[in-house]
This record gives structure tokens, C-alpha cells and sequence, in this order.
């Protein structure tokens, strides 16, 4: 009896010191409580137990009193504490009380090619009246593993998520669904095989078509790390977790333009509340589908009724998207309201079928085609959007037609006819022939492709001379110590030379109108959905100003230019992430562009050229609204090649983070320049998370060759050739000019 | 203001210059590199800087601008060739007058693709090949029967044909193929070696022409559109690495039916196509066609010089322009300061014959592998019909430099026919001394006695 009253007394000294951590010792005499529990609880055995009882009662009281006033007065960032805090539960507090027996998979604890990522393979129960039926689950997820080092605080490693990636594909041969647990502040920046940023793309782009029904839950959803593992039909929200872009206190020091030491506190609270990242910010913005409720100040190790809660929730998330493959909708309806109380009423079975699973991703991709839309900034114009619809049908109908009816059967018929007279020409010739005439005079001439022959003329190109050419003077190349390159001459070296040390090959720095005036064809490039603007959807403090800026400086709407082109006669579309806009940061007008250009690709059977003049990563300022174009964006890629698209990246300069991890970073073909600084986190992120000092060749295009992030490594003077090379070489058969 | 140039060169050509300028009366200016301190061009001139290079631009163009000359001359080798340093020195914030074509010239018609493919459009005949560069090897093969037909049509039989890196140059990654079996293995060595060496794939496939004689026209253009030509020059005699030793103005031996064509139509006909060529271009300045003449009377344009040329001496020695021996030097800088020529192709007559030896310290029997050393006695006897080009001083020990080529001097000799110009070039070089010791204290080897031996083949078409 007085034991249980210790322990007790032990608990609520406990809720005090965490109020006080999330709170802070000033808020409602807290720190006086604490003294006093802890004064009682010393001297335990001192005091008779009525007074302890007495006790008791009265500071459970005072505690729910601070409680309620302290969950109705919550900050965002508070809200980040609660999710930092040791008491907050961990994946493994789910393993153990959610699921009713599990099996570690790659090791328990330290031994364990990544201990921050836990893989397990468990067994939920649902109980229908009387009756027990048993689903089994993959479990992947994030181990925060309070007070264990060797966790890292739940930052994945490359090889975690490549672990992560092996166990989703056992998922999928054995046709069960997967829980995944999203606990990270942030993947772990390190570019060793595979590269942090690859493995990502890698997983996203895998996840796009998972055979099997994914759940998420958000605790800690930080940036790339939590899209890692991210991309599900379903993703729920813990009441008290954030889902955030970066971390506030990285916002604030890039904010503060803080090179070394820790932002002030002040601005790290106030960019905690602009990054808009708590689960009701993320439920109104339409990137969650439902919020997990929580206790109040959030739930900790031993809030076992919040994980009964949570496995009713789990059951029901998977049950929910397991139906949407099935039924129709008004019984899909019905069935989920039966369901809404805490027995279930009947049981769902969880394997799906083929034509199910074609449902299910085609599910996904709608779900994710919807989300972030309405921050769109485009100028709404009736018959402007109908024109535009009109004529968007108008050629998916014409090129449907053109080469989902006519080329195959052409091409058949063909196949069938080049047999026949090869096979059999002695014999069949008289047969074959005048069928042959007949075929041509009715299809043949019709379908005849006007197509020229690609030819790669040299002197195609327009005449452009870079603004950086017009100065009369030399400049000495940085290599020119290791190389002993002579003096440049600045209009030869911007001109003739591309940009190019001609004896070193030092690529210097050209602005992105060089591009797009050396690479392609005289007066091809035609620009397409330049009206949609970046905006300031979180109304971000400041960052309508900057934006004013940038397009005052670039006369760019957005990052990301889009447009149709040619080489040497094959047209193509064509993006260029451009460096001047806010260092070509992705936003939500950027995702929304490049999706469209790389639809329009598809319908038009052309290939898709990215090229990445400088990336910075996902805008900071559009929050998570940012964060979601990564796996939007992958999902466009995956549809656009498994439709036989041909999708090459050309990276150069600073090519870093968000996008490099998702929508260019899973392409089949990428091939950097010879000047590209290719990775996930910049040096000094780096340095500060893994405590050493890298070398400075850490992010060079040979160290991603090196180890299989990119194709090839170019020179920037043979550019337009190579392309027009990789076009004629690669791609399959689906293409136009094929 | 004073018109001042500054000479971008050394050795002979710089001395040329050098008297060039003090006939017209124009100021100069001479630069020299740390080898070339004691050497006579930088003694003779009174205004001289030391550079780095001959072929660092910034440096010739930081004493451009200091000493304050107007014009730069490249003379040959070194930057004369280079449309880059052309093009610099014009679009500059201080433009100065490049003493030879302009650049867009120097480029185009040092390319020899792009010469070959304006040479077709014009119906000037040129090496039958391809014009594009080739990349990969089915296309070759394809291109090498088209013309191995070509040539069998044209009644062209037994040709070999060449196998070229397009980026090549000076006998560097040419190799010959005498079946076309052989294509493919040897169009993927040149391949590799052109990719590894010039750091382009491109190929190209040429016939082979097995007797040739090598003559070229020399062209004189000037900015008020006037084009004029001081006749052929011989240059067939050449070393291994197909740099020239023996020249000899005029290009055929007239009086001699040796020949199994006219001579005097072929010789029109290749004049004719050369200014053609040179109007098209609006060449303004000196500048050289090279021929192919082979026995049957066939002639292909190879390649065009854009400079002026070593042996500019010996066509300027047998013609005359109102019985006045001309100095090309002295009208390339004219013409480049814009003025008019004052003459007319009518005007320029041709008298005797001239040949130019060229005494180079070179090995002629192990390949022509060029030497270095001192060089002790230097002597020759002079003569009426002689003159003697050297940058290398009678009086004292010469060192040559490791850096240049060991040309040591060239020997212009002058005869009313070619029989007297050929006895008296013999008697040059039986007359002429040169002593001295390599580097390990052998003794120096010149190219004497191969000059001896092939001023007899002279006139006579050779094997390519």
C-alpha cells in the first residue's frame, strides 16, 4: 500500500519536472511544487499516510490545473519540446504495447547496420465479438532510443534506409501491409554508399507504386529524413508532433544568416510558429489525413490508454484504405461508420488482389496530384482555365489516338508484313506485295511520321553573348597554381571557351541564360505555365518582400522555367531550376510546374530534360506546403517513366537537399557537369552533426560517380552534343521519334 | 601620330621586321625571353622588353600598351595562326591593328573542314574525303567505299586512302589504309589516339595520292579590295615530319617538257582558284595557297596559310614591280596600315629563279630528331647572288635554344635559270662551315649533306 503511493508520488514528480521542461520555471509557480513534492517524496517514510494521501490528492489537483492551463497556452514550440522530450514515447513503447507480439528484424539494439531505424515484423488483433483474428504487419520506423547514443536521436543513415527500402519490398512479396513511425529530426548528411540524398530518392521513388496499403505516423517529421520513409496511402498525425521542412532552430540561424553558434531564442520561437508545423496547421493545409489525439502535454511512456486508442486508430487507418480499393462508396461509407466504436463490428481482410492494388496506387497518386494545390498562385480566368482544358483534352485525345491506336497497330502490321517477306519472300512475294501497296495507300501515307532525321547542326544555335563577356581584362584561373593555366581573357573565356579553363577544365560560374541560349535550337524554346507565381501560403514574416525581390531581379515568377525545345530536331520539355530565385529553391509553384511540364511530356511522348542550374533544396519559407512537392513530384517522375518516358538530369553548380533527394535524385539518368557540388546537406551541416571536418572534395560530381549516384561526368563545352547523343541513345520505344 | 609596331617574334623573322620598319620609317619595338638575350634581334633593336613567352598574349599585350604601338606583327609560328590572339588584339578597349588577315579569316580558313567544304561549294577541287567528321565506325565504312567508288569512277585506281584525326596536324594521328578490311581496326586506333591526344573522336577518311608535287601560290590582298599574286613557289622537298627544307620560285620548270600536262594552264588554273578563294574572303594580307600537283595534271587546294612564310624571300626575289625587287614584309605592313598597293598584277614581272636552303642542326638519319649544342665557327664566303638570313653571330659561340627549333640560317641563292641557281646553291653549301658541339661533346650534325643530296630531285614529283 505505501509502496504504491511512493511510486505514485515518484509519477507526479515526474509530471512536474515535465511540465517544467516544456513550460519553463516560470510558468504557474511550478518550480515551487516541484520543491515541495520532492520534499515529501525525500522524507517519505517520515510522513504518517493520511497526510501523504491528503497530499496526494491535493497536488493531483494543482497538477491537472497546470495542465489544462498548460495545454490550452501551448506554443508550437513547445510543442517541439514535448516531441524532444526523454518521457515522449518511442517506437519501441509502440512495439510493445500497440502490437500484440513482434519480431525485431536486423538486430535489436547496438549490433545493427543502422540502430536508428528499426525494422519489425508484428501481429495485431482485432477482435470481432467473440472472435480473434490476427493481421500480420511490417513495422519500419524511427528509434529515437532516449539516452542510447548509438541512435543518433533517430536519424537515419543511408544504409537504414536502404535497410528500410529491403524490408518494404519483403512487405510487398508477402502481401502485408506497413506501419511506418516517423520519429527523425532529419536524416544523417553523410554521402558515403549510396549518398544520404540518393537513398531517399531511391526509397521515394520505390514507395510511389508499393504493392501493399502504408500507413505513416508523424511524431517528428524532419524534412528528407521523415519522406524517407514517408510516402503512404495513409498518413496520420500524433496531436503533439511536428511535420516541418527543418527544424526551427535551423530555420532561425539561416534566417539570422548565423554561420556558427545558436540562433537566439527569440527568433528560433518565432520561426517555430511561421513554419506552421504543429498537426492542425498540417491537417488544414490537406497533408495529413487525421490527428492521433494525445493527452494533454502529449503522451508519454506509460499512457497505455493512449495506446489502446492507437491501435484501434492504426486498424481502422489501414481498414479505411483497404476499402477504398474495393466497395463502392456509399457501402464504403457505411462500413466505416460501423466501426467508429471501440469493438469492431466485423473483419477486414487485408490482402488485396491485383486489380485492387492497381486501384490502390492509382489512389496514391491522385491523393498526392490533390495535395498543396489550393496554395497555387495562378491567375483564375474562366475561359482562360476552360481554353486551357479544352486544349489540354483536345491533345491527349489526338496524341492518344495518334500513338495508342494508330502507331501500334501500324507498327504491328508492319512487323507482321517484314516476316512475311523475309521469312517467305520467294514464295510470298506476289501475295505480299500488292497487300503492301494497298496498306501504304491507306495507311501508310497517313501515318508516314513528318519527323526529320535529328541532325545536330553546330551552328543551330543562337547567338548569345554573356553580359559577363563584355569586360576588357584577364583573370587568372584558381587552378592556375596546380596547373600553371595562363591568364584568361574574360570575352574569350565567356565566350569561345563556354565558361571553360582550356587547359585545366575549370568550370567557371555562367548565368542560367547561357543555357538555355547554347543548348538548344535557334529560336525553339518556348516557355509554357510561366504565369504561376510563388507565394507566401504560410504568410511567412518577411518573405513576401523577398520574393518581390527576386522577381524584380530575374523577371521570373518562380524558381523553375518551363519549356518546350528542341536539339538538333527532337522537341522536347524541358525545366531549369534557376539559381537566382531564391537560390532555386522549391516551393509549391515549382512542384506544381514541373508536374504539369513533366504530364504534358507524357502526353506528348517527348522526353524530359531536367537541368539544375543551382538547387538550394525546398523553400524554408512555404513550410511543409514545400516539403510535400518531394514525394508529389516523384510520384509524377515514376508515372512519366514507367509510360516509357525518357527523363534525364543535368546537374551543375550547387545541386543540395530536397530535391536532389526525391524528384531528380530518382531519375534513371543524371549526369552532372564538371563543376557540380552534388549531396544532401552542405559542409557546415555536416560538421555539425557528425563532429568532424570533411575534405573539400566531399560533394564533387567524381565523389557522386563514384559512388553511383550519376551517370557521367560532362564538359560544359560538349553539352548540347552530349544531350543530343543521350536523346538518340537512350529512351525506350514509347518515345516520339522512335 | 607615329605608327609603331610591336614584333611579336624572333630569329630571322624578327630582323626582317626589324629592317622592314626602318625602310618605311615606322617605329618598333621587340620583346625577347630569357634564352634569347644575346640574340641579334634583340641587340639591333633600341626599345625591347623582356616577356615570359613568345606566346603569352597578356604579356605581348601589357608591352603593347606600355610601350604605346599601334600595330603588333606575329611573324610565323608562335601566335600568327592563333584567330584568338588576332581577335584580342582588335577587340580590345585600346584596339591595335593586327599585322596580317583579319581573324574571322584566320579562322575559317585555318580549319580545314570547314576550307574543304567552302572549296566544294566553289568548285575548287580539294583532296576527295569527307567533309564532316566521323564518329563511329559503320559510317566510316559506308563513307570509305562511297569513296573508294568515287575514285575508281573518276578513273582514280590503286589509291590508299588516309585515315585523319580531324583535330590533327603536322603528321600526328594520320594513318594510311591500303584495303578496306583494315578500316575498322585502324579507324578505331586514330579514334582512341585523336580522343586521348586532341580531345576529339572526330575522324576524317581522305584518298591517298601517291606521286605529288607540292606547290603553292602566293596571294597579296590589301583593304581597298585589290588582289594580287607573286607566283608559285616548289616546295615538295620536305623533311619527315613534312616541314619544308628546299623551296624554289617559280613553282614548274617552264623550258624542260618533263611534265605530262601544260604547265602553263595547270598554273593559271591553280592562280585563278586562289584568288577566287582569296576574294571570297575579302583577304586582306599576305597569304599562302598550298597545292597538290600530281603527274597526271590533277591539283587539289590542301590547306591556306594565313601569315607570312618562311620562304616569302624567293618569290619576292624574282619578281619585280617596275624592275624593283619587292619585300613582302615591307607590303604586309603597308597594306595593314590600309594603304592601296599602288600597283597592278600587270605590273609584277618574273625574272630568274630562286631557291631557299634551310640549315637546320637536325639528324636527317635518325628521323630528323633536332639537336642542341654551341656552335662554334659558322663561316660562309659571300657572294653577289646570295644572302644569308641567321640570328646566329659569325663572331662568338652561339648556344642554341632547347626551347625553339634549331633552324640556324636560311640561304637565299638567285640565278637567271635554274640550272645556274642549282650550280650555284651546290656551291653554297660545298663553301658553307658549320662547327660546334652537342650538349654531351659530340659534334654537331646539320642537315647539309641531305640538302646536297636532294637539290637534285628537285622539279620531280616524289612519293607522298
Amino acid at each position: 500500500m505505501k509502496l504504491d503511493l511512493h511510486r505514485k508520488l515518484k509519477d507526479l514528480l515526474d509530471t512536474a519536472t515535465y511540465i517544467k521542461d516544456i513550460k519553463g520555471e516560470a510558468f504557474l509557480n511550478i518550480s515551487l511544487l516541484i520543491e515541495k513534492i520532492s520534499e515529501v517524496y525525500e522524507n517519505f517514510y517520515q510522513h504518517d499516510l493520511n497526510f501523504i494521501e491528503n497530499f496526494i490528492i491535493q497536488v493531483e489537483s494543482e497538477i491537472k490545473k497546470i495542465m489544462d492551463e498548460a495545454e490550452r497556452t501551448l506554443t508550437p514550440y513547445e510543442i517541439v519540446k514535448i516531441v524532444r522530450h526523454p518521457q515522449r514515447f518511442t517506437l519501441q513503447d509502440i512495439l510493445e504495447n500497440v502490437y500484440d507480439s513482434y519480431m525485431e528484424l536486423g538486430g535489436e539494439g547496438e549490433i545493427n547496420i543502422d540502430p536508428a531505424i528499426v525494422c519489425a515484423k508484428a501481429i495485431i488483433i482485432r477482435k470481432v465479438r467473440n472472435d480473434l483474428y490476427f493481421h500480420q504487419v511490417m513495422v519500419i520506423g524511427h528509434e529515437k532510443g532516449h539516452g542510447e547514443e548509438f541512435r543518433q536521436g533517430g536519424s537515419a543513415k543511408p544504409w537504414g534506409n536502404e535497410k528500410a527500402l529491403r524490408f518494404m519490398q519483403m512487405a510487398e512479396t508477402e502481401g502485408i501491409p506497413i506501419h511506418f513511425y516517423i520519429f527523425t529530426p532529419g536524416a544523417y548528411p553523410i554521402e558515403d554508399y549510396p549518398g544520404s540524398a540518393q537513398q531517399i530518392a531511391r526509397n521515394l521513388y520505390y514507395m510511389t507504386k508499393l504493392k501493399v496499403p502504408t500507413v505513416a505516423l508523424i511524431s517528428e517529421g524532419g524534412s528528407g529524413g521523415a519522406e524517407a520513409i514517408g510516402l503512404t496511402d495513409m498518413r496520420l498525425m500524433f496531436e503533439k508532433g511536428y511535420y516541418s521542412v527543418i527544424s526551427p532552430e535551423g530555420a532561425a540561424a539561416i534566417e539570422a544568416k548565423i554561420r556558427d553558434g545558436r540562433p537566439p531564442r527569440e527568433l528560433v520561437e518565432k520561426c517555430a510558429k511561421a513554419l506552421k508545423l504543429t498537426a492542425k496547421d498540417n491537417l488544414e493545409f490537406g497533408l495529413i489525413d487525421r490527428i492521433v489525439p494525445e493527452p494533454p502535454l502529449g503522451a508519454r511512456k506509460r499512457d497505455y490508454e493512449f495506446f489502446k486508442k492507437l491501435k484501434l486508430e492504426l486498424i481502422k487507418a489501414t481498414d479505411e484504405i483497404v476499402l477504398q480499393t474495393r466497395s463502392l462508396k456509399f457501402l464504403r461509407k457505411y462500413t466505416l461508420s460501423k466501426q467508429s466504436t471501440e469493438d469492431f463490428k466485423f473483419y477486414i481482410n487485408w490482402d488485396l488482389d491485383e486489380d485492387e492494388i492497381e486501384i490502390l496506387i492509382e489512389n496514391r497518386w491522385e491523393k498526392y496530384k490533390k495535395m498543396s494545390q489550393w496554395a497555387v498562385c495562378e491567375p483564375k480566368n474562366v475561359i482562360k482555365s476552360f481554353f486551357n482544358f479544352s486544349r489540354s483534352w483536345g491533345l491527349k485525345f489526338k496524341n492518344e489516338l495518334k500513338y495508342r491506336i494508330l502507331k501500334p497497330s501500324h507498327k504491328t502490321f508492319k512487323k507482321f508484313l517484314d516476316e512475311l517477306t523475309t521469312e517467305s519472300s520467294l514464295l510470298f512475294k506476289p501475295v505480299s506485295d500488292p497487300v503492301k501497296t494497298v496498306y501504304n495507300l491507306i495507311v501508310g501515307k497517313k501515318i508516314k511520321s513528318k519527323i526529320p532525321t535529328p541532325i545536330l547542326i553546330e551552328e543551330e544555335t543562337s547567338p548569345y553573348r554573356s553580359p559577363l563577356a563584355l569586360e576588357d581584362k584577364t583573370i587568372t584561373c584558381p587552378q592556375a597554381e596546380k596547373y600553371g593555366c595562363p591568364d584568361l581573357w574574360v570575352p574569350d573565356l565567356y565566350g569561345e571557351y563556354c565558361g571553360v579553363c582550356p587547359n585545366c577544365g575549370y568550370h567557371f560560374l555562367l548565368e542560367y541564360k547561357w543555357y538555355l541560349n547554347n543548348i538548344f535550337d535557334k529560336n525553339s524554346i518556348k516557355p509554357f505555365n510561366d504565369y504561376i507565381a510563388s507565394g507566401n501560403p504560410l504568410e511567412f514574416e518577411g518573405y513576401a518582400e523577398k520574393l518581390k525581390e527576386a522577381r524584380k531581379k530575374t523577371n521570373l515568377r518562380s524558381a523553375l522555367l518551363t519549356f518546350e525545345a528542341k536539339i538538333g530536331g527532337i522537341s522536347l520539355v524541358a525545366v531549369m531550376l534557376i539559381g537566382d530565385f531564391r537560390q532555386g529553391t522549391v516551393g509549391v509553384a515549382e512542384g506544381e510546374k514541373f508536374i504539369r511540364a513533366i504530364e504534358f511530356a507524357k502526353i506528348t511522348r517527348r522526353p524530359f530534360l531536367a537541368l539544375v542550374h543551382t538547387t538550394g533544396g525546398i523553400r524554408i519559407h512555404e513550410g511543409t506546403l514545400g516539403l510535400i512537392q518531394m514525394p508529389r513530384c516523384t510520384i509524377a517522375v515514376r508515372d512519366y517513366v514507367d509510360a516509357g518516358g525518357l527523363y534525364i538530369v543535368v546537374y551543375d553548380n550547387n545541386s543540395f537537399a530536397g530535391p536532389v533527394a526525391s524528384f531528380l535524385g530518382c531519375a534513371p539518368y543524371q549526369f552532372a557537369l564538371k563543376s557540380t557540388r552534388l549531396g544532401f546537406a552542405g559542409p557546415r551541416v555536416i560538421r555539425e552533426t557528425i563532429g568532424q571536418e570533411i575534405p573539400p572534395d566531399y560533394h564533387s560530381a567524381e565523389n557522386a560517380l563514384k559512388r553511383g549516384h550519376i551517370q557521367g561526368i560532362w564538359d560544359r563545352r560538349e553539352l548540347r552534343k552530349k544531350l543530343f547523343t543521350a536523346l538518340l541513345t537512350m529512351g525506350g520505344k514509347n518515345l516520339y521519334y522512335r | 601620330m607615329k605608327e609603331r609596331v610591336l614584333i611579336a617574334n624572333r630569329g630571322e623573322i624578327a630582323l626582317r621586321v626589324i629592317e622592314a620598319c626602318k625602310e618605311l620609317g615606322i617605329d618598333y619595338v621587340a620583346v625577347y625571353t630569357k634564352e634569347d638575350e644575346e640574340s641579334l634581334h634583340v641587340k639591333l633593336a633600341e626599345k625591347k622588353y623582356r616577356i615570359s613567352d613568345y606566346k603569352d598574349m597578356n604579356d605581348l599585350l601589357a608591352v603593347a600598351d606600355e610601350a604605346k604601338c599601334t600595330a603588333i606583327h606575329p611573324g610565323y609560328g608562335f601566335l600568327s595562326e592563333d584567330y584568338r590572339f588576332a581577335r584580342r588584339v582588335v577587340k580590345r578597349e585600346r584596339p591595335l591593328i593586327f599585322i596580317g588577315p583579319s581573324w574571322e579569316a584566320i579562322r575559317d580558313l585555318g580549319n580545314k573542314l570547314f576550307l574543304k567544304k567552302l572549296a566544294k561549294e566553289l568548285n575548287i577541287p580539294v583532296i576527295p574525303g569527307t567533309t564532316q567528321p566521323i564518329f563511329n565506325e559503320i559510317e566510316a565504312e559506308l563513307k570509305a567505299e562511297e569513296l573508294y567508288e568515287t575514285l575508281n569512277f573518276q578513273g582514280n585506281y590503286n589509291y590508299s586512302l588516309m585515315v585523319k584525326a580531324a583535330a590533327g596536324g603536322g603528321g600526328m594521328g594520320i594513318a594510311e589504309v591500303r584495303n578496306l578490311d583494315e578500316l575498322r581496326p585502324v579507324f578505331r586506333k586514330i579514334r582512341a589516339y585523336a580522343k586521348r591526344f586532341f580531345g576529339d573522336e572526330g575522324v576524317i577518311i581522305e584518298a591517298k595520292i601517291p606521286y605529288i608535287q607540292h606547290v603553292e601560290v602566293q596571294i597579296l590582298g590589301s583593304k581597298h579590295n585589290e588582289y594580287v599574286h607573286f607566283g608559285t613557289r616548289n616546295c615538295t622537298i620536305q623533311s619527315l615530319s613534312k616541314q619544308k627544307r628546299i623551296e624554289i620560285a617559280p613553282g614548274f620548270l617552264y623550258d624542260r617538257g618533263e611534265y605530262g600536262f601544260d604547265i602553263k594552264k595547270i598554273e593559271n588554273e591553280i592562280i585563278n582558284y586562289s584568288l577566287k578563294l582569296a576574294k571570297y574572303f575579302k583577304y586582306d594580307n599576305v597569304g599562302t595557297w598550298e597545292w597538290l600537283i600530281t603527274p597526271e595534271g590533277k591539283y587539289f587546294l590542301m590547306e591556306v596559310n594565313t601569315r607570312i612564310q618562311v620562304e616569302n624571300e624567293v618569290s619576292a626575289k624574282i619578281s619585280y614591280v617596275n624592275n624593283k625587287q619587292i619585300n613582302l614584309i615591307k607590303e604586309q605592313i603597308r597594306v595593314a596600315f590600309g594603304e592601296k598597293l599602288t600597283y597592278s598584277q600587270q605590273d609584277i614581272k618574273f625574272k630568274g629563279t630562286s631557291i631557299e636552303l634551310r640549315l637546320v642542326a637536325e639528324d636527317t638519319k635518325r628521323g630528323f630528331i633536332p639537336l642542341s649544342g654551341t656552335i662554334t665557327k659558322f663561316f660562309w664566303t659571300p657572294k653577289p647572288w646570295l644572302s644569308v638570313r641567321t640570328h646566329v653571330p659569325q663572331d662568338k659561340f652561339y648556344n642554341i635554344p632547347t626551347q625553339f627549333d634549331p633552324n640556324l640560317a636560311l640561304a637565299i641563292i638567285y640565278g637567271d635559270s635554274f640550272e645556274s641557281a642549282k650550280k650555284r646553291a651546290l656551291e653554297f653549301l660545298e663553301d658553307v662551315k658549320i662547327e660546334g658541339t652537342t650538349s654531351n661533346g659530340e659534334r654537331l650534325i646539320t642537315n647539309i649533306e641531305f640538302l646536297k643530296e636532294k637539290i637534285n630531285w628537285l622539279y620531280k614529283f616524289i612519293p607522298a
